[in-house]
């Protein structure tokens, strides 16, 4: 039963609480309206199931993404297996992942000047399409993305070149085509 | 009893003799532990001290209940939010957990959502990420796992925390709708 005159706050607002931004003031007022709103108490509830089941799902290795030094930082020290590869544009890179491996992260240099996202694919040499991404973020000044790949995912993947391109976003004028890399991927290596 | 005010819940266990586990009080305990378990997870360093904290201040509610001490039952979740306030403010000062509190409240463990009944199914949740637009997706993974700012992932991204924040609740709702869809299905 719920006993409240305050109005109840957006599922956004509450979620707030759990994040960094939120002032003192801000989460006393959400502390006080949900000891007297059983509603809006397992609103908040599922808020931190879900950003608990966020950092399960990363700690896990499950997330595919463009992350950068924080996100990798934290997968760190929460003891994720990180297997790095580091490439220019138009480079070859011999891959593989290996059987304890967590995650994979590329680190995709180009040159970003004047780009403020970029799409991304990642093709076999049959043309058949293994990965996309469009609308990364690109940052001023930035000289790399770093895109996070599960180990599972990469280790399912068949032997051979996977050709991955980066293009200037849709829309972006001039030629859109940024860098492209080849990661010859070996398949699972097995520690003996 | 489920469908009482919390203030009818507060004056029935307020009117049992101590050492009587009553329906009332079982009932108040699921109603605000769960409550003071968030509110520790806000201010306590893990999930352990949050439940622990969740059975010291509901030991102590339902004492005072019964002592009669709250003077206002109908301001019940007030008075537990200030209790949980106070003995936050107690475990920082050093005050060390009591075992006996644990062992005291195990029977009613059955009656709030414990940690484990609430984890959600990541194979259910991670399509729901991974449906995200990629911008979404890095401000969801920098809030919620490497605990950054607005301002912080801003920064990275080029915007505004205003923006940030726009986008992270639009992702958030994105993805309880989707995980909704997909308990459902």
């Amino acid at each position: 039963m719920t006993n409240t005159s305050v109005p109840c706050p957006s599922f956004g607002e509450l979620a707030d609480y759990w994040t960094s931004d939120i002032t003192p003031g801000d989460a006393e007022g959400i502390e006080t309206h949900i000891f007297n709103c059983e509603r809006c108490a397992r609103m908040l509830a599922e808020a931190d199931r879900l950003r608990d089941g966020i950092g399960a799902l990363a700690r896990n290795g499950s997330i595919q993404a463009f992350v950068n030094d924080a996100v990798l930082n934290r997968l760190a020290r929460d003891g994720v297996r990180i297997r790095s590869y580091a490439l220019g544009p138009g480079e070859t890179v011999r891959c593989a992942a290996w059987a304890d491996d967590d995650v994979i992260v590329a680190r995709l240099r180009a040159d970003f000047t004047g780009v403020e996202s970029v799409d991304a694919e990642m093709r076999f040499d049959t043309g058949e399409e293994w990965a996309q991404a469009t609308d990364v973020p690109v940052r001023m000044g930035e000289t790399e993305l770093v895109l996070a790949l599960p180990a599972a995912l990469v280790r399912s993947a068949p032997t051979g070149p996977m050709r991955l391109t980066l293009r200037r976003s849709a829309g972006a004028s001039g030629e859109r085509i940024l860098a492209e890399y080849v990661f010859q991927h070996e398949g699972t290596l097995q520690r003996r | 009893m489920s469908t009482c005010d919390d203030g009818v819940v507060a004056r029935a266990v307020a009117a049992t003799d101590a050492d009587e586990a009553t329906a009332a009080e079982t009932e108040l305990y699921r109603r605000f532990a769960p409550r003071v378990r968030l509110f520790g997870l806000k201010h306590l360093p893990d999930r352990s001290a949050a439940d622990d904290l969740a059975q010291q201040v509901m030991l102590v509610v339902i004492t005072r209940l019964r002592a009669g001490e709250v003077r206002e039952p109908d301001q019940i979740g007030s008075f537990v939010l200030g209790t949980s306030r106070m003995m936050v403010a107690g475990q920082r000062r050093g005050e060390r957990r009591r075992a006996a509190i644990v062992a005291r409240f195990e029977p009613f463990d059955e009656a709030a959502e414990t940690p484990n009944d609430l984890a959600l199914d990541s194979r259910r949740l991670a399509p729901c990420l991974a449906a995200l637009r990629e911008r979404d997706r890095t401000i969801v993974l920098l809030t919620y796992y490497a605990d950054r700012s607005a301002t912080e992932i801003a920064a990275v991204l080029g915007t505004t925390a205003g923006a940030v924040r726009v986008s992270r609740h639009r992702a958030l709702a994105s993805i309880r709708d989707c995980f909704e869809a997909r308990m459902a299905s």
